[in-house]
């Protein structure tokens, strides 16, 4: 009989050493010694499906040590028509891993799922315990916001599955790129990525940007009631119509609206080239109790020297007579008899308008321009135009942009001095701006509150005595 | 017989398993690197003592849950992480053999104690380790022939090929094996070195 081959000899030392025969094979060749020693030692191989099993065991029993080392305060319970199958679902769908599951009549009265470092718990809907689930109820007023480290990655593999996606997963304000999905068990996931840390102030600031473009997108939306500009001067006379008068006959305003005011006296509108003048006041004859306001105005028109004349015509004195000035323009002072400021002006440019300015813009004469700068950007988001000062730190002229309009001023000198004025600003947003007026430093005069002509006013009076109307036009109503 | 000596100076793969040790510390769930690192150190320890593969398992189980539970006492003082694990497989080991002492095979060569021995874990780890850089016929046979213990008759079912081709594949595997392990262990073994100590020399 042929001896066996070394492969069978070796298979037979094999079988003996699986078989936990101790001894050696007398039969075996020699040359396989090494290889018998190695089969021995092999004996102790571990199964590759054990190996795998008590590692998801571990899984399994780490992740429940993560629940019992941080109970975490708050914990939500789904409740589902099928939590057997919702947990399928978020196991595939969100990756999430099943910890503990008791039943209770072929029910799950509760278990338990991880998705990444969170617990939820999940039952079945017990309507006589008054458990009820989404589809039993037409949907549910909780939705559950799940910080992912890919939300998008996380979002596709979701629908995949079978989510639904309601809100695409996009970059929000906020500092997260976030979406909706809704499961197929009627609850409503925030899928979402941390991508910056803000500040609550730094969201609130972009959540008015929001809010803002979504207003301007607003079909016939327009906070500034049509033509005006963000910033219209409101002058109060004792006499108001002769103010009016005086407006129309020296720099050819044009009556737009003429009433009786909140206060019964005049209320007025008049329109010079292309910006709007408010103007009220008592009603000759009659007692008006509200204290004057006065403006200071750098009026541009086509002649100067004529209106100059005009105005001297119509009762105003000369502050200073035409002359050219180094700026770049020609120009005049005169004080009406209600005791404003009017600068009247030629640009000697292209237009008799200045670039960026109006007909008719507003100057102020504060104390110092910093704080007043400094009230504006706070309260209403203004921001600095230009700033000329001298050596010594005297703001001789400065302009703050502030919406559509320019406000100018000057620090005070001379004949030249503070006068309280009063405006009315268009604002996209009155209660907001109200708020931010008062956080500035201003006192407020009046709450926000909507007005019979279609606009919601607030009044504030800021540090330096100037009134505020702060307005945002809604539009009138239909009858 | 001491089975560590502690280092003066911590090695880059001590450095290393000292990371992992702390993720795990911080939270559990990267526990499974250590696992994957020392699962074949602890049950070849514990399938030596015991000789009977269900308990072998079920005790390796018990040493990685203990492992997981008490890895908040485990502190690092060059002690390899290694050598907590296989302390508390011996403990496990002894525990098991006053409880029930049948279990244990009295076959167990009397040279084998309970006491952890380092460099000999570490060669069978290695030997484990390299059956699954075998080529995948050859690794398929040596896990069904000695992991899952089936005949060959039953592997060349499971495979669709001859008996006689089994039982060469049997061969050839245990020949790569005996050369592969005769061989210097490559240049960085990224996974034994891992151990923290040099393979293949008795510290006491």
């Amino acid at each position: 009989m042929d001896k066996p081959s070394l492969v069978e000899q070796l298979n037979e030392g094999v079988e003996g050493t699986l078989s936990r025969r101790s001894g050696k094979l007398a039969r075996a060749d020699a040359r396989l010694d090494p290889l018998l020693r190695l089969a021995h030692r092999l004996r102790d191989l571990p199964r590759p499906q054990f190996k795998a099993d008590l590692k998801s065991d571990l899984e399994k029993a780490a992740l429940r040590t993560i629940r019992a080392d941080v109970q975490p305060t708050a914990k939500p319970c789904l409740i589902v028509e099928n939590a057997a199958e919702a947990i399928a679902f978020y196991r595939r769908a969100f990756g999430a891993t099943e910890t503990m599951r008791f039943e209770e009549r072929g029910k799950i009265g509760s278990a338990e799922i991880v998705i990444e470092n969170s617990i939820l718990r999940i039952t079945d809907e017990f309507p006589e315990y008054g458990s009820f689930s989404p589809k039993t109820l037409g949907g549910s007023p909780v939705k559950l916001h799940l910080y992912v480290a890919d939300a998008d990655a996380f979002a596709q593999r979701a629908v995949a599955q079978g989510a639904k996606i309601l809100r695409p997963v996009e970059d929000q304000f906020y500092g997260d790129r976030a979406g909706q999905l809704a499961d197929p068990f009627g609850h409503v996931w925030i899928i979402a990525t941390r991508q910056k840390v803000l500040s609550a102030k730094e969201i609130e600031r972009r959540w008015d940007a929001v809010l803002d473009k979504e207003r301007a997108r607003m079909p016939g939306f327009d906070p500034i009631r049509k033509g005006f500009h963000t910033v219209t001067p409101y002058m109060i006379a004792q006499d108001g119509p002769a103010l009016l008068e005086f407006a129309k006959q020296v720099f050819g305003a044009e009556e737009t609206f003429r009433g009786i005011g909140s206060a019964g006296g005049l209320h007025g509108e008049v329109r010079i080239g292309d910006s709007m003048l408010m103007i009220g006041g008592g009603l000759p004859g009659k007692k008006f109790g509200v204290t004057p306001a006065t403006t200071a105005l750098h009026i541009y028109v086509k002649d100067t020297d004529a209106v100059y004349q005009r105005a001297l015509a119509a009762g105003a004195t000369s502050t200073y007579a035409p002359a050219d000035m180094e700026y770049g323009e020609r120009s005049a002072g005169v004080k009406d008899q209600a005791g404003n400021y009017w600068y009247i002006a030629t640009h000697k440019g292209p237009r008799y308008v200045p670039q960026g300015l109006h007909d008719v813009n507003v100057y102020l004469h504060p104390l110092r321009a910093e704080p007043v700068i400094k009230f504006l950007t706070q309260a209403f988001g203004a921001h600095q135009r230009a700033k000329y000062a001298s050596p010594d730190g005297v703001v001789h002229h400065a302009q703050v942009q502030l919406g559509t309009s320019v406000l100018e001023m000057g620090e005070a000198h001379g004949a030249f001095q503070p006068m309280p004025s009063m405006l009315y600003l268009y604002v996209p947003d009155a209660d907001r701006a109200y708020r931010s007026a008062l956080a500035a430093g201003a006192s407020s005069l009046q709450e926000p509150a909507d007005q019979p002509w279609g606009d919601r006013i607030a009044t504030v009076k800021d540090a330096f005595g100037n009134t505020w109307s702060i307005a945002t036009h809604l539009g009138v109503k239909p009858a | 017989m001491a089975f560590i000596a502690p280092t003066a100076k911590p090695s880059r793969a001590q450095a290393d398993e000292r990371g992992l040790v702390e993720a795990a510390q911080r939270d559990p769930a990267s526990f499974a690197a250590l696992y994957e690192l020392h699962f074949e150190r602890v049950y070849l320890f514990i399938a030596r003592r015991v000789g009977n593969r269900d308990v072998a398992e079920d005790l390796t189980g018990d040493v990685f849950r203990r492992a997981l539970e008490n890895l908040r006492t485990y502190e690092w003082r060059g002690v390899p992480f290694a050598a907590w694990l296989l302390r508390i497989a011996a403990n496990a080991v002894r525990d098991r053999a006053k409880r029930g002492g049948r279990e244990l095979s009295v076959e167990d060569p009397p040279e084998i104690g309970t006491e952890p021995d380092l460099a000999e874990v570490e060669d069978g780890a290695r030997l484990f380790r390299l059956v699954n850089d075998l080529p995948e016929d050859q690794r398929r046979v040596i896990v069904m022939r000695f992991a899952e213990e089936e005949s060959i008759r039953a592997i060349a079912h499971r495979l669709e090929r001859s008996e006689g081709a089994v039982k060469q594949l049997q061969f050839r595997a245990l020949e790569n094996l005996r050369a592969r392990l005769e061989s210097r262990p490559r240049p960085t073994p990224r996974r034994s070195a891992k151990l923290g100590q040099p393979t293949g020399r008795k510290h006491g």
